[in-house]
């Protein structure tokens, strides 16, 4: 599904003068299998703007359209019609997921969205989208199916979050700081997880505010800053420009590689660490054998 | 964010209310209340009502912003006022409308109106004093007056404690609730439709959730207390300590007068009558 945003604007209270905007004229394009990163500090509207993506948030002004749902339908009937229906498709996995985790077992957390969504499905469907999401996420459903989430560990709490989420198949997967509060090894894990979530046309977006983890697994990224899109672009646009961003440390390589420019070495290479030191490898081979 | 995180009524101003020593806001206000309901005629009213706009003037809030506590509760009052016209049983002069058991006689209307003037007054008085004092103040001001209850070994610093934790953390609780509802209305959770049982089986997703964060949120504030060396109120010194000004002596005084004045014509028209 493709994600249509046109002037965008948001305010938590709107009748404030002068008014303070949560999002401020944000216009941007997702398209249908994007690997996207919003980033931004904290208060830059990118949590908001993301809750208007499976409307959470209504739309106060601007247009936005996720795939064939109008989501600034002023018909207010028709509106809510959708709802259902969008948010069974958009499925958005929050901060710390794994604090919204209720259920006796893993198998009725992860199964609320889907009967919530589907109440139609019969039990073995039901079972075996249950088994497919928890495999998805890397566990082993017969292992946790009868376990309270509450028993888990952290690393396996959000993946049973996340799970809850896949459950219903979404084609947009919005997440909030996905690896937040994890160990590096654990990010590391979620990534790789998030990435094999990818079918060419599941459209995945993260927000988060760490430089390094949108710019290693991003195919774009937009740049926030208070409630405003300041930069959209591929990893390489967004930092190539000698652009700083308030706020924002920007990522190792591209730091490193701005020092080595300021004594006039020019790389002119990738920021992805893995080809940043391919190419750092080829240039000092290249000095050394002169 | 901000929005929530400013707990309460308290309407931020620098006055000569807002500066009052909280423990004597609290007896002037328990004061009040009483006379309130002591009072007997109109002019004791506006006596004492004169006593409450002088305290409105003096707290520099907007009279509007004073007003909308009343919003609360003007079905009561509406209420009262109408079953007390209706069916009010006490001696009487005159009668206006009389159908059935049901009269409407000069009494029945004096008593609504006084029943809707105290419960409006009452209403007032209080948000003056929540208008004008922080949270934190009122828990401070409730822990000295009750310092007495401590010869009965009655935990009053634990009480005032447990209060000021549970302030704090209305807002923090009331914004995880947002968020929690946000991610289960994201799963599809509905908690809008349906009759009473089905809305009721709806929320388990959410207060689950919040009671184990609260749960754990607590074993966290414990654990920050520990480290922090807390030991209860056992040598415990104040930041902040509370202090009696040249205003407190002035409140006390007028609300003394006034006072007065309300008992003299209580009497006065006791006797008239």
């Amino acid at each position: 599904m493709r994600i249509i945003c046109k002037d965008l604007t948001y305010s938590y209270d709107p009748k404030k003068k002068p008014a303070v905007y949560a999002l401020n004229k944000v216009s941007l394009t997702i398209n249908e299998g994007e690997f996207f990163g919003i980033i931004g500090q904290t208060g830059s509207g990118k949590s908001t703007l993301i809750q208007h993506l499976n409307a959470l948030l209504p739309v106060q002004e601007g247009f936005l359209s996720v795939g064939e749902f109008d989501l600034s339908l002023k018909d207010k009937k028709k509106y809510k019609k959708q709802l259902k229906e969008l948010r069974s498709k958009v499925g958005m996995v929050f901060q710390y997921p794994e604090y919204q985790l209720f259920a006796e077992s893993v198998f009725d957390d992860v199964a609320f969205g889907l009967k919530n969504f589907f109440p139609n499905l019969n039990a073995n469907e039901v079972a075996q989208r249950v088994a497919n999401a928890l495999n998805a996420v890397g566990l082993n459903y017969y292992e946790v199916k009868d376990k309270s989430p509450f028993d888990l560990s952290g690393g396996q709490k959000r993946r049973v979050a996340i799970a809850g989420v896949l459950v219903t198949d979404p084609e947009v997967l919005v997440l909030d700081e996905p690896v937040a509060g994890l160990d590096p090894a654990g990010k590391k894990e979620l990534m790789a997880l998030l990435h094999s979530l990818e079918n060419g046309r599941r459209t995945i977006i993260i927000v988060s505010h760490d430089m390094d983890e949108v710019l290693e697994n991003c195919s774009r990224i937009a740049v926030m800053q208070q409630g405003e899109l300041v930069k959209i672009g591929t990893p390489e646009e967004v930092f190539n420009s000698n652009q700083s961003y308030a706020g924002l440390n920007l990522p190792v390589t591209v730091q490193v590689n701005n020092l080595l420019k300021e004594r006039g070495i020019n790389l002119n290479c990738n920021f992805k660490t893995e080809q940043f030191i391919c190419d750092l490898e080829r240039f000092f081979k290249k000095t050394t054998n002169n | 964010m901000a929005k929530s995180l400013s707990f309460g009524q308290y309407y931020q101003a620098k006055s000569f209310v807002h500066s009052m020593d909280p423990r004597v806001k609290l007896l002037l206000l328990i004061a009040y209340l009483v006379t309130v309901f002591v009072v007997s005629n109109f002019f004791g009213f506006a006596l004492i009502g004169a006593f409450l706009v002088l305290a409105i003037i003096f707290s520099r809030v907007p009279v509007f912003t004073v007003l909308k506590s009343m919003k609360g509760i003007l079905f009561l009052i509406i209420f009262t006022v109408i079953l007390n016209v209706f069916f009010y049983s006490g001696e009487y002069d005159r009668v206006f409308i009389e159908w059935g058991s049901v009269r409407v006689t000069d009494s029945s209307l004096i008593f609504a109106a006084f029943m809707a003037l105290r419960l409006s007054m009452l209403v007032l008085g209080s948000s003056i004093l929540t208008l004008t004092t922080t949270p934190v103040e009122l828990t401070d001001g409730i822990e000295s007056l009750l310092y007495p209850l401590k010869l009965i070994k009655f935990p009053v610093h634990e009480l005032a404690l447990i209060m000021s934790i549970a302030l704090r953390f209305i807002p923090t609780l009331s914004d995880e609730t947002q968020r929690i509802i946000n991610a289960q209305k994201a799963r599809g959770g509905d908690f809008e439709s349906g009759g009473l049982i089905a809305r009721a089986k709806a929320m388990i997703p959410i207060l689950i959730p919040l009671l184990v964060s609260s749960f754990r949120r607590a074993e966290e504030l414990g654990d920050a207390m520990d480290a922090r060396c807390y030991s209860g109120s056992k040598g415990r010194t104040r930041y902040k300590r509370l202090k009696l000004g040249y205003r407190d002596g002035v409140g006390f005084v007028v609300f003394a007068i006034v006072l007065a004045g309300v008992i003299y014509l209580n009497g006065a028209f006791v006797a008239l009558v």
